[in-house]
């Protein structure tokens, strides 16, 4: 375990040491900023966050890959892998320290975002809502860990960091997509696309719904994506 | 220290490695030498743990790098090729990283990296991001991460590969510093490194082990050509001279040719005295029989086997074809 941390710190690091990272957190609340001052700070409306929320779930989905793009795929191109793997570092060890380092950016690019709740909450006429909030705050972080962990996977699989990015963003519209494919399933597949759709889920979380059975498919569905990377790592060695 | 035992590994349908066996005790630097692609790289991933062998396997200090890789990967220090490094990192937070990743304490950790700042000539470079670092400092700083956690075992791919001369020698003179409590493993095609720091060197080409032993074993099993130039002064009786070379002990063969050049070569001949393998320097017998047959010499010269002919040789032998330098004679013609 203290591999993996060792190698997140590393990772969250050298997100700020190149411009990219800056680059990617000013433009998400540069973005969420501005729906947040039109749509959200308007005179006489009702004091909820959706919009934002509803904004910042969409700019996740190329966000989230072009956070972990580089993650593995980079490694590979520049060699630095072998070092890593030479080093008493398992390949679950280094699957998890790259996804943790990238979860911890994420972390990073969404907390300054609180300063909205506290903004809105000073200038609401009536206290504010804490469920929504909240609720909020989780779907858009299990979304993120999720489309995160299909990146990571999409990293390990090439050395072109291009090309991960270009997987992983069409991975996640997919899986996005999977509700909208359910009328045209056969009887038999329905049920399982059903479970697979995140969509729903997410409309759950929207309505201000926390269902332990959505936030523990949300985290499976990660976990397994994190598996198939380790997988796919350790099997470089053996090739 | 090091036991790699008929270790194989094939990507798709190219064999890389086809049954490279060797052992290295305690304290011996060697060089792995071939050709690219004579499947050095992959022999070194393997005992460095990056690659697992098809078959065969590999121990370090008793561990096998396939079950149980931790404790084999904690007693080597690894510089692979090219030496990979994080431009972005300084050259501290890159050792520093280094140390966490083999679990070195923290106290230790921050010991452990000063020592090596100092030992690889890199403390007035610490601060310094790896980015801006010239070509021989990154080295350094490879060396510094393969040293960090004390490894009995240094395995250094290419490490001099692209260095230029001065950056060379530093380098070379780390290596024999770093070696002095260490079994060292270095992989070239650099056969005059071999010669000067190594005291074993390893032959591979084609995946397998074509020649190992020290480099003054290796060179034995080569032969010396001596080249005199001189003018008979019997005019076209060459023979004579030849036949008294031969006759000289070690001595496998002797023959005239003109010697090459414009004018000034006219009347001048050139014997060509190959030695048997493992001779001693025949010069001092080759000049006194001149003096005997009341030779003119102007010119006498050995061609003492190198590391480097003997690689050429091995490599030949195993690919079927003669040797280089060819020693052969070319028809003589009348001396003037």
């Amino acid at each position: 375990m203290s591999t993996a941390l060792a190698i997140a710190r590393r990772e969250l690091g050298s997100y700020f040491r190149t411009p990219a990272g800056w680059v990617i957190v000013s433009l998400f609340l540069l973005l969420t900023g501005f729906v947040f001052a039109f749509s959200v700070m308007v005179p006489g409306s009702p004091a909820s966050l959706r919009a934002f929320f509803a904004t910042a779930g969409w700019l996740l989905l190329p966000v989230a890959p072009a956070i972990t793009m580089r993650l593995l795929a980079d490694e590979m191109r520049s060699g630095t892998i072998e070092a890593l793997l030479t080093a008493p570092v398992g390949s679950a060890s280094l699957v998890m320290g790259k996804f943790l380092g990238a979860a911890g950016f994420l972390a990073a690019m969404i907390a300054p975002t609180g300063v909205y709740v506290l903004v809105l909450s000073k200038f609401s006429s009536s206290p504010l809502d804490a469920g929504p909030i909240l609720s909020g705050y989780l779907c858009l972080v299990l979304m993120g860990v999720l489309f995160l962990s299909v990146g990571t996977l999409a990293s390990s699989l090439t050395q072109n960091s291009t090309l991960a990015f270009m997987v992983a963003l069409f991975a996640i519209l997919g899986v996005l997509l999977v509700p909208s494919a359910v009328p045209l399933a056969p009887d038999w597949a329905r049920p399982v696309l059903n479970a697979l759709s995140v969509g729903p889920r997410v409309t759950d979380f929207a309505k201000g719904v926390i269902d332990s059975g959505n936030i523990v498919a949300l985290a499976a569905a990660s976990i397994w994506m994190l598996v198939m990377a380790t997988l796919v790592m350790e099997s470089r060695r053996w090739r | 220290m090091v036991i790699v035992d008929s270790v194989h590994k094939s990507f798709g349908s190219v064999a890389a490695v086809r049954g490279v066996s060797f052992e290295l005790q305690p304290g011996q630097i060697a060089g792995l030498l071939g050709p690219n692609g004579a499947g050095k790289t992959t022999t070194i991933r393997m005992i460095a743990g990056f690659l697992m062998p098809d078959a065969g396997r590999v121990t370090i200090g008793g561990h096998d790098t396939a079950e149980a890789p931790a404790a084999a990967r904690t007693r080597l220090g690894y510089l692979p090729e090219g030496n990979p490094l994080y431009p972005e990192m300084r050259v501290t937070e890159y050792l520093d990283f280094r140390g966490r990743l083999f679990g070195i304490p923290r106290d230790l950790r921050k010991r452990a990296v000063a020592w090596c700042l100092e030992r690889c000539w890199l403390a007035s470079m610490s601060g310094r991001r790896i980015a801006t670092l010239s070509k021989g400092y990154k080295q350094r700083v490879g060396l510094a991460a393969a040293l960090l956690h004390n490894p009995k075992v240094l395995v250094l791919d290419e490490p001099t590969n692209g260095l230029d001369p001065s950056q060379l020698h530093e380098t070379r003179n780390l290596i024999r510093e770093l070696a002095s409590d260490r079994t060292m493993l270095v992989s070239t095609h650099i056969l005059p490194e071999v010669e000067r720091v190594c005291h074993r060197a390893i032959i591979i080409a084609g995946g397998r082990v074509l020649a190992d032993g020290t480099p003054a074993e290796l060179t034995r099993r080569s032969a010396a050509t001596y080249v005199m130039q001189a003018r008979d002064s019997r005019v076209g009786d060459h023979e004579r001279v030849a036949k008294a070379l031969m006759n000289l002990p070690h001595v496998d063969r002797a023959v005239d040719r003109r010697p090459e050049g414009p004018a000034p070569s006219l009347g001048w001949t050139e014997w060509v005295v190959t030695a048997r393998p493992g001779a001693p320097d025949l010069r001092e017998q080759i000049s006194m029989t001149a003096t005997q047959l009341g030779l003119t010499v102007r010119e006498l010269r050995a061609d003492l086997p190198t590391l480097e002919r003997v690689f050429m040789e091995v490599l030949d032998r195993a690919a079927g074809t003669p040797s280089e330098p060819d020693p052969s004679p070319r028809p003589t013609e009348a001396a003037a």
